[in-house]
């Protein structure tokens, strides 16, 4: 374990569980709110045209 | 058969979800924008999970894992590249910024404004010829990892593939960027649990003074197989070497500021600023986007040496799917399967929807004499679609990769990145640059690729045109040509500003 690659690759390595594990939970949440606003957005945007329509 | 009852639940809900969760976004359609870039309504994280997905294919776990399994944690060298590419543009806003502040649909679009109509029809033909090939080979490399996962008999492998192609066709067709951002966020939740679960597992079961000890013994000779690569370092001519690495950090470069699919992202953020919080929030994502498969094939080469080697009848290719398929308990391989699936989902809808969007925006629209109306766009970019969905039938099919999945796909992809790159660059940074050097650019930098592919395809392997050579050398030719057809002919007129405005 003394060859600088190999501790490179190690941390390289658990550093990127790590990260995608974090990834996963706090995109996750952030990246549900977005899309909840989006939807209610284009939502909003299609009952606008609707009702300009009528 | 590998899978189990339970597994196959798994997988039956997922997909089922996701199909309903792609078709109930149809009712917010609009228009064409809407269809391709989502109306730009897309907020930093969603546009993060977004990229995510649709950059984590199971193509890439097959090329990663395959990577992984002939030269072992070295060939995850190409995703720190590739991080430390997205992290410098990310910063910089390089290429990026300007790009999005211009409000194009596509790249081309852009080379209309700056240089020529005609410009922007002939980079549209090389974006789409080199982006389809390059996808060409993702049905059977995922067909490939379903087989040998599951245990399926290998002639399931056509029909499986073409279920999955229609699944994902048709909520693609009908929903565009919006059911692909609603699928992409599902599929991230999913990968992301499957993948980090799958390489805990990997490391606990197999070992990592094992992996360590076999992959050093198999280095020195003195294990039960031999690796032909040094499995640490990248420099050493047996790995990647020097001409490789630099050919990687240009063409990474590149990828980050010119691909089209992760373009089609910063095309759909709300601002720059969104962007380039994007790309730096995104950019460790790609050490392990190379790195965790790249483990799965390290695990699966030093299963294979303690088990008495690879049997006849895999590769440094099947064999990681192979060896996941007995490792993974009942549920957990239902789950990675459905995480795979989510991951092949996700790429093609995405890399299919950007392709049609190229084809419509910068090939054919050009061409039509009289605009069509909003109902006749969205309709012929959903045939488009179905048409791109056909050839990834059959061009996957019949094509036979001539070495490994990386090189193909990094070949391929240089048949527009060197191009567009250059056009991009000195579109955007060198006012001295017009038209008569934008084709020169297009021409010469596509020669290499395409080079590499057909004589390649000819040869004996000993024969065969390395990849780093084909790709380096368009690279060149295609500035060379910008260049020297920029200052051999009139100067654009002053009043020819930038499209972009860098600011």
């Amino acid at each position: 374990m003394k060859d600088p690659f190999i501790i490179f690759w190690a941390v390289m390595l658990f550093a990127s569980i790590v990260w995608y594990a974090f990834l996963v939970v706090y995109i996750g949440i952030k990246a549900g709110r977005e899309l909840r606003t989006l939807i209610r957005d284009l939502s909003a945007q299609v009952k606008a045209a609707d009702a300009a329509r009528k | 058969m590998t899978l189990t009852l339970l597994d196959w639940i798994i997988i039956a809900v997922y997909v089922f979800a996701c199909m309903a969760a792609g078709l109930w976004m149809r009712r917010y359609l609009r228009d064409v924008e809407d269809f391709t870039i989502a109306g730009r309504e897309v907020h930093t994280n969603l546009a993060i999970a977004s990229l995510a997905a649709t950059e984590f294919g199971l193509v890439t776990v097959m090329y990663t894992a395959q990577l992984g399994y002939e030269k072992g944690f070295a060939g995850a060298t190409i995703g720190v590249i590739m991080a430390a590419a997205f992290l410098l543009v990310g910063y910089t806003g390089f290429v990026i910024q300007p790009l999005r502040n211009a409000g194009v649909l596509t790249i081309p679009e852009l080379f209309e404004k700056r240089f020529s109509k005609r410009v922007r029809w002939l980079a549209g033909v090389f974006v789409a010829l080199g982006g389809l090939l390059n996808m060409g080979i993702f049905l059977r490399l995922g067909g490939d990892f379903f087989v040998y996962a599951t245990g399926m008999p290998p002639s399931w492998l056509e029909p499986v593939m073409t279920i999955l192609l229609g699944l994902l066709v048709l909520y693609t067709v009908f929903g565009g960027m919006l059911s692909v951002l609603v699928t992409d966020y599902l599929q991230f939740i999913v990968m992301g649990l499957g993948i980090v679960v799958t390489s805990v597992l990997v490391i606990w079961k197999t070992g990592w003074g094992d992996i360590i000890g076999t992959l050093q013994a198999a280095w020195a000779g003195t294990g039960p197989t031999k690796l032909a690569a040094d499995p640490f370092n990248p420099f050493h001519p047996s790995s990647f070497g020097w001409g490789y690495i630099v050919w990687q950090v240009i063409f990474q470069i590149a990828v980050v500021t010119t691909w089209q699919t992760t373009i089609t992202r910063v095309l759909a953020t709300k601002d720059s600023a969104t962007a380039k919080r994007m790309y730096r929030r995104t950019s460790f994502y790609f050490v392990g986007r190379f790195l965790l498969p790249g483990l799965w094939g390290v695990a699966a080469f030093v299963w294979f040496s303690q088990h008495g080697g690879l049997p006849a009848d895999l590769n440094s290719s099947t064999a990681m799917p192979h060896f996941l398929g007995r490792l993974l308990p009942v549920g957990l391989l239902g789950l990675v399967v459905a995480a795979m699936i989510a991951a092949e989902m996700t790429t093609i809808s995405g890399y299919m929807l950007t392709w049609a969007t190229v084809i419509y925006n910068d090939i054919i629209m050009p061409c039509l004499k009289k605009p069509l109306s909003k109902k006749g766009q969205l309709l012929l970019t959903r045939v488009i679609l179905f048409g791109i969905a056909i050839f990834l039938l059959f061009y996957g099919l019949w094509y036979k990769m001539p070495g490994n999945a990386w090189d193909y796909l990094a070949v391929t992809g240089n048949i527009y990145l060197a191009s567009v790159f250059t056009l991009l660059v000195a579109g955007l940074y060198w006012p001295r640059a017009n038209c008569y050097g934008a084709y020169a650019a297009l021409i010469l930098g596509a020669v290499g690729p395409l080079t590499f592919l057909v004589v390649n395809a000819c040869v004996t392997k000993e024969q065969q045109i390395a990849p780093e050579i084909a790709g380096a050398a368009s690279f060149g030719l295609a500035f060379l040509g910008m260049i020297l057809g920029s200052l051999l002919t009139t100067a654009p007129a002053k009043t020819a500003a930038p499209a972009a405005n860098p600011a």
